[in-house]
């Protein structure tokens, strides 16, 4: 199939870079696999989604302009329903996450500073506030301001349902990664510290590698 | 013991966590409140009368306080968890619900409904240049593109995306386009057939 | 028992912290006499022992306040040790339960003497249990299981359960069963349901 990519090469990367478009499938692949098995919601990797949607319109385009009975219209087709699916069902994880830790991830939002770049894409933070809202707005009618006056906030200590970091994940190592602090030092044990090697494969607690599963170190599988 | 009303509403959800859900229960809801304002009315008293030189009313107070505290969390969790099915429903039956169902809905309920239906519309649309994408569909990885499928009812004409219409009656088996029937087949309309 | 932090809107959690334990009142209680069943005195009097649910438990007995001193459930207490570290297998934790574990690891907040011996005990007796339940839940395919699962608390029985999805998403991918486009589960119990209806009206 890379032959039929790479003719639809994209041209109108930005980064200078130019990637072909089977190297783009395979970051989609990638930002989706660690999306699906990371606890928490990742930066979103909107170039990728907007460049694979660019894609499938061209390549829709092209199908418009083949002849008809060409063999290769059918496996076009085939190839934007797998497109598409990647790109559904990485945005329907994240707003899977949003949904549940919504006053989380807006929490992590407004706490961010203005050099750092945001979790969220734009609509899926106007998505997160309308959602919120909605929730609110529906314990406040139905239960909180029927409450006596004292009991009629929700208290964020409580309420705010936070990912777990430290739930186990699996691993694939990409690029060689030394001095990993994996325990911090207790009064039973020393710290334990590991160099991971590419092509490795391990089980390991989420929140030591988190950092690494941003930088693409490590992908999870 | 105080918080019997509030336990029972989350016991009534409960039972039902095979995807149905019960009329929502105005009379237990405010049974629930009505506990919570008695509760709260003889803190005040006794927090009045401490005020005024009482002394041992502490404990009591303590008490109810904690009672009130475990009824507003049950009725939360009473709400929230409606709403975590009905979110799944929009997923599942689509924009518009069943009739019979919509009917166990709060009338708030609906509205909170709606205005998640309009929050995914208006998000679903704003993905990529132009068109968005609807994330309902796609939930699984494709393997072929045209699958055969069986009818399971009189639906009626169908348009396919190449301008054929084809009338689906019960029982009739097609090859349709898998990206174009998804949704019928997630409805119980059309019975995807595997060999 | 990972820490979650979701627990507050949890039906299982609610449900298993209105587990009782057996309290002594430290102080006098006025007005709330009504509470205790076996007496028809205005005040609850100190000493007056009362089994209470554990939110109640834990907002009376704290680090801040001693309004009550609670004491271990007996299926916590010594005796019930011994017999599961002898062989935790064959015990009926449902019937200790049945949440054993969650209402188990939430005593642990109380700080008593005997409290390391009882986190070492559940973590013990889920050790010891966990094999089993795994192989079961892996060779019981067709199988009625409600007689596996019947002595299960019910962690383990959410346990059993992940582990026979496991074993039939793999069957399912095995014979290709997997990519089949499936109805809606809601739609298929909402139709079922309505089903019913029809055929008890008609």
């Amino acid at each position: 199939m890379a032959d039929l990519t790479e003719e639809l090469e994209d041209e109108s990367s930005e980064e200078g870079e130019s990637m072909t478009a089977a190297e783009v499938l395979q970051k989609l692949e990638e930002a989706w696999l660690n999306e699906k098995f990371s606890p928490d919601l990742l930066e979103i990797k909107n170039d990728i989604v907007d460049c694979m949607l660019e894609q499938i319109k061209e390549m829709e385009e092209n199908i418009r302009r083949a002849k008809k009975g060409d063999f290769r219209v059918g496996i076009h087709k085939m190839e934007i329903d797998r497109i598409r699916y990647f790109i559904s069902s990485y945005l329907r994880t994240r707003l899977q996450k949003i949904e549940k830790y919504t006053a989380h991830v807006l929490e992590q939002e407004k706490a961010r500073g203005s050099d750092e770049t945001p979790q969220m894409s734009p609509d899926e933070y106007t998505f997160a506030k309308e959602y919120s809202e909605n929730m609110e707005n529906h314990f406040k009618v139905l239960a909180l301001r029927h409450m006596p006056p004292n009991l009629q906030a929700l208290d964020p200590k409580h309420t705010v349902m936070r990912p777990n970091l430290d739930s186990y994940v699996f691993l694939r190592v990409n690029e060689d990664t030394a001095g990993v602090l994996v325990e911090e030092e207790t009064a039973e044990a020393g710290e334990e510290v590991i160099d991971l090697e590419k092509g490795d494969q391990l089980i390991i607690r989420y929140r030591p590698v988190a950092t690494l599963v941003e930088s693409g170190a490590v992908g999870l599988i | 013991m105080f918080g019997e009303k509030a336990l029972e509403l989350i016991k009534e959800l409960q039972r039902c966590l095979d995807g149905s859900l019960p009329p929502f229960n105005e009379e237990g809801v405010r049974q629930v409140l009505e506990e919570m304002k008695a509760l709260f009315e003889q803190n005040q008293g006794d927090v009045s009368a401490t005020v005024a030189g009482e002394t041992g009313l502490f404990a009591g107070v303590q008490l109810r306080h904690a009672a009130l505290e475990r009824n507003k969390r049950c009725l939360l969790a009473y709400l929230y968890n409606r709403i975590q099915q009905i979110k799944k429903m929009r997923w599942e039956f689509g924009s518009v619900l069943p009739q019979d169902i919509r009917y166990n809905l709060s009338e708030q309920e609906v509205q909170w409904f709606n205005r998640y239906n309009k929050c995914l519309a208006n998000y679903m649309r704003s993905i990529g240049e132009d068109g968005g994408l609807d994330l309902t569909q796609d939930i699984k990885p494709p393997k072929t593109l045209y699958i055969e499928v069986r009818c399971t009812t009189d639906h009626g004409e169908f348009e396919t995306q190449d301008g054929n219409v084809l009338v689906l009656k019960k029982n009739s088996q097609h090859f349709l386009l898998r990206s174009e029937c998804e949704h019928l087949i997630r409805q119980g309309i059309l019975e995807h057939i595997v060999h | 028992m990972t820490t979650s932090c979701s627990n507050y809107m949890s039906i299982d959690d609610i449900i298993s912290t209105n587990e009782r334990i057996p309290c002594k009142f430290q102080v006098q209680v006025q007005r709330l006499g009504f509470l205790d069943s076996s007496s028809d005195t205005d005040h609850i009097q100190p000493n007056t022992k009362l089994e209470l649910p554990f939110w109640l438990a834990t907002a009376l007995c704290n680090r801040r306040r001693h309004i009550v001193a609670v004491d271990m459930p007996k299926q916590y207490k010594e005796g019930y040790r011994e017999i599961l570290t002898a062989d935790a297998n064959v015990v009926d934790l449902h019937k200790l339960g049945p949440y054993y574990y969650t209402f188990g690891s939430h005593l642990l907040c109380f700080e008593l003497p005997e409290t390391p011996d009882i986190a070492k005990s559940l973590l013990q007796t889920f050790q010891s249990r966990l094999r089993k339940i795994m192989d079961a839940s892996q060779n019981a395919y067709y199988e009625d299981t409600t007689n596996l699962t019947a002595k299960l608390d019910e962690m383990e029985r959410d346990l059993f359960k992940c582990g026979q999805q496991g074993l039939r998403d793999f069957q399912r991918w095995e014979t290709r069963a997997s990519e089949q486009l499936k109805t809606s589960e809601m739609v298929i119990n909402h139709r079922k349901r309505k089903r019913a209806v029809m055929e008890e009206t008609s």
